[in-house]
């Protein structure tokens, strides 16, 4: 692919990711009214979860990891100065993870499927318990499935494109999955450095410190991702089997099937590793790309920072338990190594958080362009949502705030939408000179960014202290809401300042490249 | 004070701090005119951290251990009676199957300042089993992992009067429903 191909790709992905967005914020609006017991004479207790169970694949896989997809297809070759390893395989990833999110979406739609993403065993398979038809558990496997596989796909191109040297280069051993894989696990863990240390080898300098740091936190993120892929993808399958087995004649439904606790385990440990791998790395890795380069100057720290995103990979495998604390059949000592693990993150966020800050710093008088105030809300954001992150994920404090509204508003949606969000946001800003030759308007810019933070910090706060109050979340109150209400009015306000931010930010693209633009990037490329 | 609300009170406290400074810094790093400095800022050697890092590391490393402690110790009520007080003196079984509490009586009646251990079994599905106090706010609460497992917490009432008891966790659209009011009633000495 030349230049010219990738920005197209590029561009293909952010747009369909911000489509997902959309969609991902409107039925975030609709669930937002039902919670307030509006809409109930359309949009029954089955739509409401089946919606709450498209709304995390269309948003995260949708619009994160899409978005995250788009720009490391520019960036990661810009970088390394080399092409894509497979322009087949970049759009093969593309398509299954459209075709993956609009199976999920349908078939939660159309049949009211509603396991949620949770997908705890066994209320995802027990169809004459809950009353899911066969046809929607093999259909909503197969989606999950498909997204998956995409973004598989997607992770063996960026490690290919990162560790081969060339497109299909055999020679000496250099080329293909092992060869891939070897390098991916020798460069992550910094094996060759250990062996150069038993082999007594002097200044050794480690692979992974031979590549640009962006790079180091996309393949480093990728890893976790990557497991996370085969884990859900894998429970995805599982789904797929038993709704086809299910549609069989005779066919009997054995919901022990499989242990709930073991499923459990496996579940949470591949489900934690997007928020570290996409969440958590790829954004530092956004952060630590875009700050010296909109400053002209290095990145502060830069060889303590490759070390700190590969030691993050050790503490990333081990914080799953943070999920479970209140399950009490867990072995206590399970518990604990997920609260201390998780701690874990305070020192690795905070010291990715502390190297933007003093190449900031040190770069002061600092002109803010609109990618530079992305990139300091979002670290607002991760602070705000970090922290409410740890405080939750401690086995005592969980018995108080364990699905409440506190673990999905202020954490959750606080990291997603103020963190993660606007240094997706950031990037494209950054990213939109390259890739069309134009510049966004600052002031709308900023318009954007006033409304999406503070709304999505309003709505986030919000959502936490009604969770203190003892509002659950995936709860509907039909009863009423009590004394959660008022702050359930105050969420919504902020959802719809989050909205007419994301409106002002699309407004924006549309007047400076045009819709007739946007369209013809769809059409078939001369 | 409920100990959610002193945590968040905390919460809110620090991330006051959080806010500010990052408003601070935007301002400082925006107007102030300072000497631009090496691209190592603060560092003496490739490679290694600058002082302020290693500072900054030094108190992150503190407050994970002072965290860590602090949530381990006794502080909380839910900490102090799985590791520090474990004499029970009454156990309550709970079957819950087909989006249904099953309770031994109802109410439950319990007394105060006695430690209890509630029973939880599922016979079905993953369910949650929270404690609520009639202004809304959470007592406690566990997820309910479904047979062979069975799902076991300790508590002590101090305030007497009536609670309710929610599923606190999803298992299919009956998941709201699943609501007993004043499931429990905590007897008082007097009483």
């Amino acid at each position: 692919m030349n230049e010219e191909e990738r920005k197209i790709l590029s561009l293909r992905f952010v747009i369909v990711a911000l489509v997902f967005l959309a969609l991902a914020g409107i039925e975030g609006l609709l669930m937002r009214l039902r919670i307030m017991n509006l809409l109930t004479d359309v949009f029954d207790e089955r739509h409401f979860y089946s919606m709450m169970t498209a709304h995390p694949f269309v948003g995260i896989y949708g619009w994160a990891y899409m978005a995250v997809m788009g720009a490391f297809y520019f960036l990661v070759p810009y970088v390394l100065k080399k092409d894509i390893y497979s322009k087949r395989a970049a759009y093969t990833s593309f398509w299954l993870m459209i075709l993956g999110i609009a199976v999920i979406w349908t078939t939660t739609f159309v049949t009211h499927y509603a396991p949620l993403y949770t997908l705890y065993w066994p209320i995802p398979v027990a169809a004459d318990l809950v009353g899911w038809s066969p046809l929607s558990i093999m259909s909503f496997g197969v989606g999950v499935t498909l997204v998956l596989a995409g973004v598989l796909v997607f992770f063996f191109n960026m490690f290919a494109t990162i560790f081969l040297p060339s497109r299909v280069v055999k020679s000496n051993g250099q080329g293909g999955a092992g060869y891939i894989f070897k390098e991916l696990v020798i460069t992550a863990f910094n094996l060759d450095r250990l062996l150069a240390k038993i082999r007594r080898i002097p200044h050794y300098s480690a692979k992974a410190f031979n590549y640009p740091v962006f790079v180091v936190a996309v393949f480093r993120g990728c890893v976790d991702t990557t497991l996370n892929a085969f884990v859900i993808g894998g429970v995805g399958l599982v789904l797929a089997f038993m709704g086809a087995y299910y549609l069989l004649p005779g066919a009997v439904q054995n919901i022990s099937l499989i242990d709930p606790l073991i499923y459990k385990n496996f579940f949470w440990w591949g489900l934690d590793l997007i928020a570290d791998g996409n969440v958590l790395i790829f954004t530092a890795g956004t952060w630590y790309l875009i700050v010296p380069l909109l400053l002209n100057r290095r990145l502060y720290g830069e060889q303590v920072v490759r070390t700190v995103i590969l030691a993050d990979l050790v503490v990333s495998l081990f914080v799953w338990n943070h999920h479970m604390l209140a399950d009490t059949p867990q072995p206590f000592v399970l518990q604990i190594q997920g609260q201390i693990f998780t701690w874990g993150e305070l020192l690795t966020m905070g010291l990715t958080i502390f190297a933007v800050l003093a190449t900031i710093w040190g770069a002061r008088p600092v002109k803010y362009s609109a990618p530079l105030k992305f990139v300091l809300a979002s670290i607002a954001g991760y602070a705000v949502g970090g922290l409410a992150g740890i405080i939750q994920a401690n086995y005592a404090s969980n018995r108080f705030f364990h699905n409440t509204q506190w673990v999905i508003g202020i954490h959750g949606h606080i990291q997603l939408l103020v963190g993660l969000s606007l240094t997706i946001f950031a990037a494209i800003y950054a990213l939109f000179p390259l890739l069309t030759g134009k510049m966004l308007n600052e002031k709308m810019a900023d318009m954007h960014l006033l409304l999406m933070a503070i709304g999505g910090g309003v709505m986030g706060l919000s959502m936490g202290m009604a969770g203190t109050l003892g509002m659950l979340r995936r709860m509907l109150y039909p009863m009423g809401l009590g004394v959660y209400e008022p702050y359930m009015n105050v969420a919504m306000l902020g959802a719809l300042m989050m909205a007419a931010g994301f409106s002002v930010f699309i407004i924006n693209v549309i007047r400076t490249v045009g819709l007739t633009t946007i369209i013809k990037l769809f059409l078939p490329q001369r | 004070m409920y100990p959610q609300f002193i945590i968040e009170m905390i919460y809110f406290v620090i991330i006051s701090i959080v806010v500010v400074f990052l408003a601070v810094f935007y301002f400082l790093t925006s107007r102030r005119r300072g000497s631009v400095e090496s691209g190592h800022a603060g560092h003496d050697r490739e490679g290694e951290m600058g002082r302020g890092e290693k500072r900054w590391l030094i108190f992150l490393f503190s407050v994970t251990i002072i965290g860590n402690l602090l949530f381990l110790s006794p502080l909380l009520p839910s900490m102090r009676y799985t590791l520090y007080e474990r004499d029970v003196t009454m156990t309550v079984v709970i079957e819950m199957r087909n989006y249904k509490f099953i309770l031994p009586e109802k109410p439950i009646r319990i007394p105060a300042n006695v430690p209890v251990e509630f029973v939880v079994i599922s016979e079905d599905l993953v369910y949650g089993f929270g404690v609520f106090r009639k202004d809304g706010t959470l007592v406690f609460q566990m997820q309910v992992v479904p047979k062979p497992y069975i799902n076991r917490i300790v508590w002590v009432f101090e305030e007497p009067g009536t609670y309710d008891i929610r599923s606190t966790e999803y298992s299919g659209p009956m998941h709201p429903w699943m609501y007993v009011p004043d499931a429990i009633l905590i007897v008082g000495e007097q009483q």
